[in-house]
């Protein structure tokens, strides 16, 4: 059995919160330079790494991959990458609209977080309040 | 990766807007200024460019240190015609009775103003929103 602070969902929170954080920095760059000539509206590329990290698990999913373990690397193809958006200008109003959006994600994953850890706590306690 | 750089971005964007923003009123300010023609008050506009992060030559490979932000890059006069209006007993008119005044474009000086402030709350609602989510983190875990 693997170690109870190495379980594989901290390893995954902290990936996704990491995204989630680049996420936001982006939405605000967008923002920051809305309007200004020739800025070409950024967003971060994810879904298509996921998409080929689900790919690779479901494919070995007998032996399961430091991936699946929840290890700190990011799945083969590398972390999320910041990219030129298809849409090149940057409408405020939408760009507020995915910011707010995002950061209900971003808090929603801390507060995974933080049930996790309380379920550790609640276990190194044995269930015993205070 | 720090969040701390994602509040200087917004601080940028903040303070492009402020600039924006002063030559939008010196421009409504100096409208109705006269002068001697060629004297006449020139309407202003702020030259803004972004700014990407050190080291950094394109937007193919960015990372959340090195995302652009604005930055005033300068001040420029619009080469805009003085307005003429017909005011013989001016000081200031010509010797046809015409006095110069800045070409500004009152209806254009205001959609500005919304705009910047438009711009302005929207770098200050995403500021607010990333010092929520630092300060949330910070919070992780202390709520027993």
């Amino acid at each position: 059995m693997s170690s109870i602070v190495s379980q594989p969902v901290f390893g995954v929170l902290s990936q996704a919160l990491d995204v989630a954080a680049l996420k936001q920095a982006v939405h605000t760059a967008n923002i920051a330079n809305a309007g200004v000539p020739g800025y070409h509206r950024l967003e971060v590329s994810f879904d298509a790494q996921m998409q080929r990290a689900s790919d690779e698990l479901t494919r070995t999913t007998d032996q399961p991959t430091t991936a699946a373990e929840g290890g700190e690397s990011w799945p083969s193809g590398g972390g999320p990458r910041v990219v030129r958006a298809a849409d090149e200008t940057v409408r405020l109003d939408k760009e507020m609209a995915l910011m707010a959006k995002d950061a209900v994600r971003y808090q929603t994953l801390l507060s995974a977080f933080e049930r996790t850890v309380g379920l550790l706590q609640m276990a190194i306690k044995e269930g015993r309040e205070g | 990766m720090s969040m701390f750089g994602i509040l200087d971005i917004s601080a940028a964007g903040m303070d492009v807007q402020q600039a924006r923003l002063e030559a939008a009123a010196a421009n409504l300010a100096n409208s109705q200024t006269t002068g001697q023609a060629g004297a006449v008050y020139q309407p202003l506009t702020v030259v803004v460019h972004s700014i990407l992060g050190k080291g950094v030559a394109s937007t193919d490979n960015l990372s959340a240190d090195s995302l652009p932000r604005p930055a005033v890059t300068g001040t420029a006069e619009l080469d805009v015609a003085p307005r003429l209006v017909y005011d013989p007993g001016h000081p200031d008119a010509d010797s046809r009775g015409f006095v110069a005044m800045p070409g500004v474009d009152p209806i254009a000086s205001m959609l500005d103003l919304i705009s910047i402030s438009r711009s302005y709350e929207a770098n200050l609602r995403a500021f607010d929103v990333t010092r929520t989510l630092m300060q949330r983190t910070l919070d992780m875990g202390n709520h027993r």
